[in-house]
């Protein structure tokens, strides 16, 4: 192979032209197969030289810039790419994992929803408020001491904190009512429905990206939830949905967070949320169960499927990662 | 057949690095041939216009304002005209462009390649392939090579990592690395220091040149052995790390920082140290080292990009990129200048001198012009049919557009008004290889 690679470098211009279809293929191909390429490509060359092709004493092409006399400049040899490296840092996800994964984001969208049905409630005196405070806060309340039966004791910042809520709650929400009444319905609609869909973009689902934002998330709830107070009847009605609101989109995620994500979870948490929702509405139902079954089922399958075309390449080229650098540890020396 | 080449970049005197000296001394060097040589670049605050340089080297400093990183803003469009005329006046043969990072140079081989005129690119950097930036910059990079006739890498990782991210054919791509002027960098064994190990660090003083590996180093390396010490030359935005450390635990005496040193400096600055060290994260080729070398210093690096490929293993000692490995090399070096062991000085510049000189270089670029202006000049159509390849098809808008305001051009001003620019002749070359600057105009 060595032989044949050797020609006189003004040859190859002449085969350069000839080799423009096979280029033209090989680009298809893609870079990573250039070795392959090479063979069938030089076997070409040696076609049009007869007698440049030298049995002389070459030695063996090596990897730096100062020994390959006798080779020309665009010699490329079989070690070329040999340092590639694919896919190094990828970490192979099962489906039931990615399914784990996209249960997250239908638990927060049942969340979602399930304020959206408050409001409904609410909204068409479906439900009396004060049984609505009474069962969510109850409920809210009970899931806490279950879930940090650790510290029997609710500390007193806790307290502090639902009171000083409670109160500033309770005594704003007649001006939260009429914040935005001269807003048309439409337009609260419109900019709670956007606000909802920031909110569920923006949230923490425990996944390290640029794009999350856990303040920008719970602003655009609450921002939502405030536009839509003004279409309640009275002031308590208001004071009950924004305490709703705070449980959904401030206490829910942390109230969660310890929990891991888990199929039985994740069933119960659609099932209560189709019950209700067959109670509204029997079109927004069916709609929740496709969105349901396309985040939790159809993306996941996807996701794994797909994982095969992942095609990221490494090699000598890439820049160094600093590493242990504590030059901090020096200064106090 | 003597080529007009017209060495094309955003990059060049009076800024100084790798790629400015690249042009510079292969420029040189084909002059000496017998080439005609023109160097296009865009202004440099009040440089603007033609300049000459040694040897008549001529310069045309374009009047377009840099946009970005020292680069010009590849509009395509608004400076067609001004690089057309040059183009036709000079009656240039080859386009020779410099950098993947300099717009000016991608555009004038779009020009020059609707011109009929064939095009040859050297890349001088490496790049990954993780992030948006990278994807992205690749993907223009292959834009532009799609068309271009010859590539040329200055190391064999540099060749792979073009063919990899331009997706250039690797028969299109030629090796031919830097050289450096082995007889300005001569040893001066009397610059340095008889009581005490100098070690020198002559970069810019960048994040991509590991200054943060750098800082630690001469923590502990000043810290456990009183009788070395740092010369730091170069400037940057991490200067003031190195500063702080200075300042911190007080090494005031130990680590000398020089600021920004003009090339012709820098001789003088490597003589003064025994040991050369080189932290960066990721290298083309480094010429750095070369030109230490060739001052007969030892050479501590990272092993990172074309690095290995340089030096001969026994004029290096190469070092993992972590601080542990460096310092292990580093120490290395210590003990065998402390012992005078290795190689002398002087062998270290011969050896680099056999090794690496411009003449070799330009000889080896003059094969890759020979071998470019006997390809047939393509159609429009099939140029445009390659860069159907790169999956870009607006590109070919943009590339259609710039072919009709070429031919608009053409009839509003023909090529037969345009003069044709005198061939600067020069009495006697004088084989004058110093990087002195004459300017006549």
């Amino acid at each position: 192979m060595f032989l044949l690679n050797y020609y006189h470098p003004l040859m190859s211009c002449m085969t350069d032209v000839q080799n423009s279809k096979c280029r033209a293929s090989n680009k298809h191909n893609g870079p990573d197969n250039g070795v392959i390429k090479s063979s069938h490509h030089y076997t070409k060359i040696s076609k049009y030289q007869n007698g440049v092709i030298r049995n002389g004493h070459l030695k063996p092409w090596k990897k730096n810039l100062y020994s390959n006399e006798g080779y020309p400049d665009n010699y490329t040899d079989k070690s070329f790419l040999e340092e590639l490296r694919k896919n190094l840092h990828v970490r192979k996800l099962t489906l039931l994992e990615a399914i784990l994964g996209a249960g997250l984001i239908t638990q927060r969208l049942c969340i979602v929803v399930i304020f959206a049905l408050s409001f409904y409630a609410l909204n068409c005196n479906q439900i009396s408020p004060l049984f609505l405070l009474i069962s969510t806060s109850s409920f809210s309340f009970m899931s806490y001491l279950l879930l940090y039966e650790n510290s029997k004791i609710i500390p007193l910042w806790l307290l502090k904190s639902a009171c000083a809520f409670v109160i500033s709650g309770y005594i704003l929400s007649p001006v939260l009512k009429t914040l935005t009444e001269t807003i048309s319905t439409d337009t609260i609609y419109a900019t709670a429905t956007v606000m909802m869909c920031v909110h569920l973009i923006f949230f923490d689902y425990g996944v390290s990206a640029v794009i999350v934002s856990t303040s920008l998330s719970l602003n655009a709830a609450l921002f939502g939830s405030i536009c839509l107070c003004s279409r309640l009847q009275t002031a308590f009605h208001v004071f009950v949905f924004i305490t709703i609101a705070v449980q959904c989109f401030a206490v829910s995620p942390i109230l969660l967070s310890p929990i891991k994500s888990s199929i039985s979870i994740l069933l119960s948490f659609v099932t209560v949320t189709l019950v209700l929702c067959t109670r509204v509405s029997s079109l927004l139902s069916g709609l929740f169960l496709c969105t349901a079954v396309f985040i939790n089922l159809i993306c996941p399958y996807y996701f794994v499927k797909w994982h095969s075309y992942k095609d990221n390449i490494y090699g000598p080229w890439d820049e160094a990662i600093v590493q242990d650098i504590k030059i901090k540890d020096f200064h106090i020396d | 057949m003597k080529h007009k080449v017209c060495m094309a970049s955003d990059f060049f005197y009076p800024n100084m690095g790798g790629v400015e000296e690249h042009i510079f001394n292969l420029s040189q060097c084909l002059l000496m041939k017998g080439y005609k040589v023109i160097v296009l670049t865009h202004s440099y605050k009040d440089r603007v216009g033609i300049r000459y340089m040694t040897n008549g080297l001529k310069v045309y400093y374009l009047p377009i304002k840099p946009f970005y990183n020292q680069c010009v803003l590849p509009s395509m469009v608004s400076s067609l005209p001004l690089i057309r005329y040059v183009l036709l006046r000079e009656q240039i043969t080859i386009i020779h462009g410099h950098s993947a990072f300099s717009t000016l140079a991608h555009e004038t081989m779009m020009i020059g390649r609707l011109l009929g005129i064939q095009t040859v690119f050297t890349d001088h950097s490496l790049f990954g392939f993780a992030d948006t930036s990278a994807i992205i910059t690749n993907k223009f990079l292959e834009m532009s090579l799609a068309d271009c006739n010859h590539c040329i890498c200055v190391s064999h990782i540099g060749k792979e990592n073009t063919v990899l991210r331009a997706r250039v054919n690797h028969h299109r791509v030629s090796v031919i690395p830097n050289a450096v002027d082995t007889t300005a960098f001569v040893p001066k064994l009397e610059l340095r220091t008889k009581d005490k190990i100098t070690i020198v660090v002559v970069s810019r003083l960048v994040y991509r040149k590991g200054v943060d590996l750098l800082a630690q180093i001469i923590a502990d390396v000043c810290l456990r052995n009183q009788k070395v010490q740092f010369i730091i030359g170069g400037d940057g935005p991490k200067r003031e790390l190195l500063e702080d450390i200075r300042s911190n635990l007080n090494l005031g005496e130990q680590v000398n920082l020089l600021g920004s040193l003009e090339h012709s400096q820098v001789c003088n600055v490597l003589n003064r140290g025994h040991i050369f060290l080189n932290t960066s994260l990721t290298e083309a080729y480094c010429m750095a080292i070369v030109e230490a070398a060739s001052c007969g210093l030892k050479i501590v690096s990272t092993r990172v990009g074309g690095i290995p490929e340089v030096l001969p293993p026994e004029l290096i000692i190469l070092t993992e990129p972590n601080v542990p490995s460096i310092l292990q090399g580093l120490y290395k070096a210590i003990n065998q200048v402390s012992s005078e062991l290795g190689v002398p000085p002087i062998e270290c510049h011969q050896k680099v001198q056999s090794l690496y000189n411009w003449m070799n270089i330009a000889r080896r670029t003059e094969i890759v012009y020979n071998m470019v202006s006997l390809e047939p000049p393509k159609s429009l159509g099939k140029q445009l049919r390659s860069y159907i390849s790169t999956g870009v098809y607006p590109f070919l808008l943009v590339v259609s557009f710039m072919h009709i305001l070429l031919k608009i051009l053409d009839w509003w001003i023909p090529r037969s008004d345009i003069d044709l620019a005198k061939d600067y002749k020069a009495e006697n070359y004088q084989v004058n290889s110093n990087t002195s600057v004459s300017e006549n105009q």
